[in-house]
């Protein structure tokens, strides 16, 4: 038999599998921010991507399309039911808007965690291997986005930008398996309870929400979400609903499973969140993992700032 | 014409690659099913049984580095993964048989390595924590099958285009 490998090439192997091994590690350790030719490289192939996303949305479009005309009938009946209902909803709707806006004046409140304006962005490509849920999308720097604002669909929270170039950005989706990856989170009901949505469980494909006050009172079909604490996201973004309320493995806090209310599968068009009230850099992707670091030994350097 | 035609062809697969990712998962009886697209790997297999292993390995590096660069954000991830598994490829087939049926085979073989070689990798990182079995059922099954089919119908021509170029190469040589 052959060798495999004369010497040289040997040689030639090791030293390529170092150097890769180094910028692996390197990568993994500076995973904040995409440096220049990383950007470059981004931004050009994002450009050839869009011309292959775009046919394709517009082909699942006409799908979609064709799929909802056949459904026309019985939808239109189901909603003429629902119509009168909205109208009184709506009539509420539009008074209680009224009045929030003048106890607002009366207090003199002007910014609101709630108000954001959206940036709507078209889905480019969607990380092939899927071991990291991550989208691409279409807008970038230069339309105002920044690292680590909220994403949304339509129907609700998906999940927040993590990378930007000037004109894409990578977006991790809720559903990854990330443990720094951290929303903070709201129950909405007569008492609100916050919590931090950490860790998704694949098998019944729902979130975790940890960290619950165990005196708050919480119940399944009970509405979550996002607090808006965390610095850059707005308050209010629908993340999904409650389905089981167990206690956390030391017994400390509550804990519960919520049912997104948006689809991962499917992203084609998405909104991200520009929070209009002053956001506040720096959320909770890096700096409370630094801070749990610090803790842990913060014993040995007695470093407590 | 058909000197540019493979490089071409590599590029048109690299960027549809993440358009069929988007259909990805797929629900087959209650669970979600991971399809993962591995065109550009397989064909570029075939660039390297069929045409040369040169110009395969540069192929195999430079889009690695690119799908790292747009996808992965670990640089170093799948330039390293697509030449060896190129290489593999090529070894294998020097030493079995170059008959299409044979190195179809051997390329899903390879997908097969290279999706257990990823699950290893991100199961070592920490990013995921799949247990091996689900590993199996909900990913590498779907995805092997998804891309014989895509391998099937689309093996002759890689084949063909491959042939074709290095046929061109060595009458240009005479």
């Amino acid at each position: 038999m052959p060798q495999f490998f004369s010497n040289k090439r040997l040689i030639l192997l090791l030293v390529g599998v170092i150097v890769l091994v180094a910028l692996i590690f390197f990568s993994l350790r500076d995973r904040d921010h995409a440096n220049l030719p990383e950007q470059i490289v981004k931004d050009v192939v994002g450009f050839g991507q869009q011309l292959f996303s775009k046919p394709a949305h517009y082909i699942t479009d006409l799908v979609d399309d064709v799929d909802s005309l056949l459904n026309t009938y019985e939808e239109n009946q189901r909603l003429r039911k629902r119509l009168v209902e909205y109208a009184a909803v709506q009539a509420e709707l539009s008074d209680v808007r009224n009045e929030n806006k003048r106890l607002k004046d009366i207090v003199g409140k002007k910014d609101d965690l709630r108000d954001y304006e959206p940036i709507h962005a078209s889905v480019l490509a969607r990380n092939p291997d899927q071991w990291e849920e991550k989208i691409v999308i279409d807008r970038g720097e230069t339309h105002g986005i920044k690292k680590n604002m909220a994403v949304m669909t339509a129907d609700g929270l998906i999940g927040k930008v993590i990378l930007t170039t000037p004109f894409t950005s990578t977006v991790q989706l809720l559903a990854t398996q990330d443990p720094d990856y951290r929303v903070s989170a709201l129950v909405t009901g007569k008492t609100e309870a916050f919590g931090l949505i950490e860790g998704y469980d694949t098998e019944r494909r729902e979130l975790i929400l940890k960290r619950i006050d165990s005196a708050h009172e919480i119940k399944e079909g009970q509405k979550v979400i996002s607090s808006g604490l965390g610095g850059i996201f707005p308050k209010g973004l629908l993340i999904g609903e409650i389905t089981e309320v167990t206690t956390d493995d030391f017994g400390l806090t509550k804990q519960a499973h919520i049912k997104p209310a948006a689809d991962f599968a499917m992203l084609e068009h998405v909104i991200v969140t520009k929070r209009t009230s002053t956001a506040v850099d720096g959320s909770d992707a890096g700096n409370t993992g630094e801070a749990m670091d610090k803790t842990a030994d913060g014993g040995k350097d007695g470093d407590g700032s | 014409m058909i000197r540019l035609l493979i490089p071409l062809v590599a590029v048109v697969l690299f960027y549809v690659e993440p358009v069929f990712g988007l259909f990805s998962p797929i629900e087959v009886g209650g669970e979600l099913r991971y399809l993962i697209p591995r065109f550009l790997i397989m064909f570029l297999i075939f660039v390297g049984v069929y045409y040369s292993r040169q110009r395969a390995l540069v192929y195999a590096i430079i889009f690695g580095l690119l799908y790292d660069l747009f996808h992965i954000d670990i640089i170093g991830l799948y330039a390293f993964l697509y030449p060896a598994v190129c290489l593999l490829a090529i070894w294998a087939v020097k030493h079995i048989h170059k008959h299409i049926i044979v190195v179809t085979l051997i390329t899903l073989l390879l997908v097969a390595v290279l999706e257990t070689a990823l699950y290893g990798f991100f199961t070592l990182i920490g990013f995921i924590g799949m247990p091996f079995g689900e590993f199996i059922t909900t990913r590498l099954v779907p995805t092997m099958i998804a891309n014989s089919v895509f391998l099937v119908l689309l093996g002759w021509v890689f084949k063909s285009l491959a042939n074709r170029r290095s046929i061109q190469k060595r009458e240009g040589m005479l």
